[in-house]
């Protein structure tokens, strides 16, 4: 029975890496040796909680509130020693995609405060409504839609209001 | 995704460019998934020993040290050689004897050789001796749509329980596909042909294909095909992936790859077994089940209740307006995001603190109502307590009644009920 269980976690975790990591590098806006941590630190907390995860709820949607808190977390607790970063992100030699899009969209996204950045990706990126965002964020719906604005206000500003030539579609 | 329908253009672009540069990033997936089951496994050693502080923090060593397995991405393995987060790097006299080393460009012309005809772009490999290992990636196109293949290996104890989670089928639960075979080879080899998705989701149409094969010997091979030119970010482009599962069978079982195997650098011997997941030692799942049956209010049927589990309970109940589900998590360890938890909530005088929280219940099913009353006692040991109350009877299920059956009051009141402290 206990083995079952951990085949079951390890094929859930196996088939949720990618995504995760791919959520996790955007959530630091491409610091992809945090987004590795962040990754593990989830898959360590849903391996602890597993026989309770699997069984009541969506293992996908829970895994990814795990990340966004670990990782909200994190900002907290290095938020008083760090400043936000004001470099370009330590981009990996990854595949496809438009190299100088990653960096002006990451660079952008790094210059938001963290908690906007999870909004954003919440919202954009995992296609969560205002209301499941904020449960992710144990937050209120009034605040999400604040920061949602706030953010986007600045990403225009940032990106130009025509992100047409990199929409890929 | 439910309200796309009122997003603006900026919007929209903004979620394509996410998309597009999200796609762009990849990692070792297995080492991410062993590194993160050590961990799990590290907190509840902690637990165990009463060791409660920071265990939810964010560790940040042991990252690299992690991450020297294959490219992952076409497999579902569990390596345990990661897992103790062990020194990764090979052993000198090991290394010493290892074969010579297969570069990445003789990995990418081996691979060519097994595909069909076509038009390659996109080549990335990485040869025996780089770190995190071999592995070989490119774009094939056959004249009806270009697709990502991959071929990653690494090396497995033979008869571990990896090699059953490498080449088993998966529980349909968890990881939805169309079809999946497991066989075993004349030569003892296991094989695993599985037609599956990008997203257990499937929230977009990307198929994943996949074959692994693991030797008698050890020998890990995954080659994985999708109907996209990347795994994620970009758009389909052909109903199916390129290659039948014939083919993909013919492409993982190349005695070729063997070779590269045997050419991986040893890794010195994990410490200690494989400890299989273990529950989390807090409160006994009995306890919790019977303190949460204790605590309902007067009216209400208990008509199933769940096998106690951890720290975790549940049970539906029915006021003759409909199934309702109830569950509670009692956790340990807790404190050290009590700022998260409850940011909009209220500190009580004894300093426990409470959140209450009317949120929807589920992602995919509509109108599910998820109502929840958070506390955190005060105490270095972090104690939580958290009843949740659906408008379902179970996971996943269709509303059965328009509000749970518990009022969010009750539930605050149950979760700070000082029966819980017995369970501290």
């Amino acid at each position: 029975m206990r083995q079952a269980r951990a085949d079951e976690y390890a094929e859930f975790a196996a088939a949720r890496a990618g995504h995760l990591y791919r959520s996790a590098c955007l959530l630091t806006a491409g610091d992809t040796h945090l987004a590795e941590d962040l990754v593990q630190e989830t898959f360590g907390r849903l391996y602890v909680r597993w026989g309770r995860v699997s069984r009541v709820g969506n293992p996908a949607g829970y895994a990814q509130t795990v990340l966004t808190r670990t990782f909200l977390a994190h900002q907290r607790r290095r938020s008083s020693r760090e400043r936000a970063t004001d470099v370009f992100p330590d981009l990996p030699g990854a595949g496809d995609g438009d190299a100088s899009l990653r960096l002006t969209l990451l660079d952008a996204l790094a210059r938001l405060p963290a908690k906007d950045r999870a909004v954003v990706v919440l919202r954009y990126w995992e296609d969560r409504s205002v209301e499941e965002t904020a449960d992710v964020m144990n937050v209120s719906s009034a605040a999400v839609r604040t920061r949602c604005s706030r953010a986007l206000g600045r990403l225009r500003e940032l990106l130009g209001e025509d992100l047409t030539e990199y929409a890929g579609t | 995704m439910p309200e796309n329908q009122h997003q603006e253009p900026f919007e929209e672009r903004l979620s394509a460019a996410l998309h597009e540069t999200g796609g762009g990033f990849d990692a070792d997936r297995s080492a991410l998934v062993a590194g993160g089951r050590a961990r799990g496994r590290r907190a509840l050693t902690r637990r165990r020993a009463g060791v409660l502080g920071g265990v939810a923090g964010v560790a940040l060593v042991g990252v690299g040290g992690a991450m020297f397995l294959p490219q992952g991405n076409s497999d579902g393995s569990d390596v345990s050689a990661a897992a103790t987060g062990a020194a990764s790097r090979p052993s000198a006299s090991a290394a010493a004897s290892a074969p010579a080393p297969v570069s990445g460009d003789t990995l990418l012309d081996r691979l060519k050789e097994l595909l069909p005809e076509g038009e390659f772009s996109r080549e990335e490999a990485r040869g025996t001796a780089d770190e995190p290992g071999p592995y070989a990636s490119l774009v094939h196109d056959d004249g009806r749509g270009a697709a990502a293949i991959t071929v990653g290996f690494d090396r497995v104890e033979p008869g571990g329980a990896q090699v059953r989670q490498l080449t088993r089928c998966p529980d349909e639960t968890f990881v939805p596909y169309d079809d999946c075979s497991s066989t075993r080879l004349s030569d003892g080899s296991l094989l695993r042909l599985l037609k599956g998705y990008e997203y257990p989701d499937k929230r977009v149409d990307t198929k994943y294909w996949s074959a692994d094969l693991v030797t008698a010997e050890g020998q890990h091979v995954s080659v994985g095909e999708w109907n996209a030119p990347a795994q994620k970010g970009a758009p389909v482009s052909r109903a199916e992936p390129p290659l039948s599962a014939e083919q993909l069978e013919e492409v993982v079982t190349a005695e070729v790859w063997r070779r590269v195997v045997d050419a991986i650098p040893e890794t010195p011997e994990p410490a200690g077994g494989a400890p299989t997941a273990d529950l989390p030692p807090a409160a006994s799942g009995e306890d919790v089940g019977r303190t949460l049956a204790g605590l309902l209010p007067e009216g209400l049927d208990v008509v199933r209740k769940g096998d106690p589990e951890g720290d975790f309970a549940y049970v539906v109940v029915d006021d003759g307006r409909g199934e309702s589900l109830v569950q509670v998590n009692v956790q340990h360890g807790m404190g050290d995001i009590a700022g998260e938890l409850y940011t909009d909530g209220e500190t009580l005088p004894d300093g426990t603190r409470v959140a209450v929280r009317q949120g929807n219940g589920d992602d995919r099913v509509a109108g599910v109502l998820m109502w929840t009353a958070d506390t955190l006692r005060p105490g270095e040991d972090g104690f939580r307590v958290v009843i949740s109350a659906f408008n379902n009877g179970a996971a996943h299920a269709e509303p059965s009644r328009a509000t749970p059956a518990l009022t969010v009051d009750q539930l605050r009141e149950m979760a700070l009920s000082p029966e819980w402290d017995e369970l501290r």
